[in-house]
């Protein structure tokens, strides 16, 4: 789901980065309030296990990959906002020194994977969340609407860029992209996503429960 | 000292990570231009002229190094400039 550079049209670049611009600044207002000396390990390890757990690549039918996120294990501990950053700054990571997802989708990836999969986490776990499976449906929801946002913002690539009917920048409209990349991260990487959120949460209780015990009783 | 135990689960996964190897498959969307080329005829002028500024560690690999050892050095970088990030992020926001 990381988004290469030239997949999206130079426009859908400008208006990604003025999306985020102000979202990274009010995150980064609550990360102030947020970060010391008590929280800083947890955090940062958090981040930590984001980004080593996305080089876990899963194979799936149909001859493609993906992996689980860590966004939501950040978000049901710290807030959406703090979950939102914390990915963005794994993601920066991973375009400027590994090439993995672009520049200029940066702004784009962070929306998608940081925005909307710590807010949906955080939306669907304060609902259920005396709920044993809270845990698991945070972590799905979570991959699965960063799905949506990269489905959408790719599959209406070739209505607004192309010239004579070929298109310049990510070639497959929306109905190609909603079933490959929603469809697979409801069949499989939300549920990959789930279980590391479930599991995660779990072991963290055992090895540190200071950390979990903000969570209710379903550690 | 006591060592805080979240940076065993860290660590743990870090061993682990060659398992992330055993994939082939690309993600979906993060094709070659061989992909586009065979799909469509052609590739998308936008994707085919993308800045080809090459990473220092492109795909987690590392030049010279094999690949196992190479997704092992990827994974302590990102690990080591996760937390060099939040320690500066701390550092600035404390002042």
């Amino acid at each position: 789901m990381h988004i290469p550079d030239g997949y999206i049209s130079p426009a859908s670049v400008v208006a990604s980065y003025m999306v985020a611009l102000p979202l990274w600044f009010i995150a980064f207002n609550k990360l102030k309030a947020k970060l010391d000396e008590e929280t800083l390990p947890l955090l940062s390890s958090l981040s930590a296990l984001s980004f080593v757990i996305m080089m876990f690549n899963i194979p799936i039918p149909g001859g493609t990959s993906g992996h689980a996120l860590g966004v939501a294990l950040i978000a049901l501990l710290f807030g959406p906002w703090i979950g939102f950053l914390s990915l963005s700054i794994v993601l920066f990571i991973q375009a400027i020194i590994f090439g993995d997802g672009g520049i200029s989708t940066f702004a784009l990836n962070s929306l998608a994977m940081g925005f909307a999969g710590a807010f949906s986490a955080s939306f669907v776990f304060e609902r259920l969340k005396n709920k044993s499976y809270s845990y698991f449906a945070a972590g799905w929801m979570s991959a699965v609407a960063s799905s949506v946002v990269v489905a959408l913002v790719l599959g209406i690539q070739p209505y607004i860029g192309s010239v004579d009917g070929k298109p310049l920048y990510f070639p497959f409209d929306l109905s190609v992209t909603l079933p490959a990349l929603v469809g697979s991260h409801m069949v499989f990487f939300g549920v990959v996503e789930g279980i590391f959120t479930k599991i995660a949460i779990k072991v963290l209780g055992k090895l540190e429960p200071k950390y979990t015990k903000n969570l209710g009783a379903n550690v | 000292m006591k060592i805080n135990k979240i940076y065993y689960l860290v660590f743990g996964l870090i061993v682990l990570v060659p398992l992330g190897l055993l994939s082939e498959n690309p993600a979906w969307g993060e094709w070659d231009m061989e992909y586009y080329e065979q799909k469509l005829g052609f590739v998308p002028d936008g994707i085919a002229n993308a800045s080809g500024t090459t990473p220092p560690l492109p795909d987690y690999s590392v030049p010279f190094l094999g690949e196992v050892s190479g997704y092992y050095l990827s994974a302590i970088v990102g690990v080591l400039l996760v937390f060099g990030i939040f320690y500066v992020l701390k550092k600035a926001i404390k002042r």
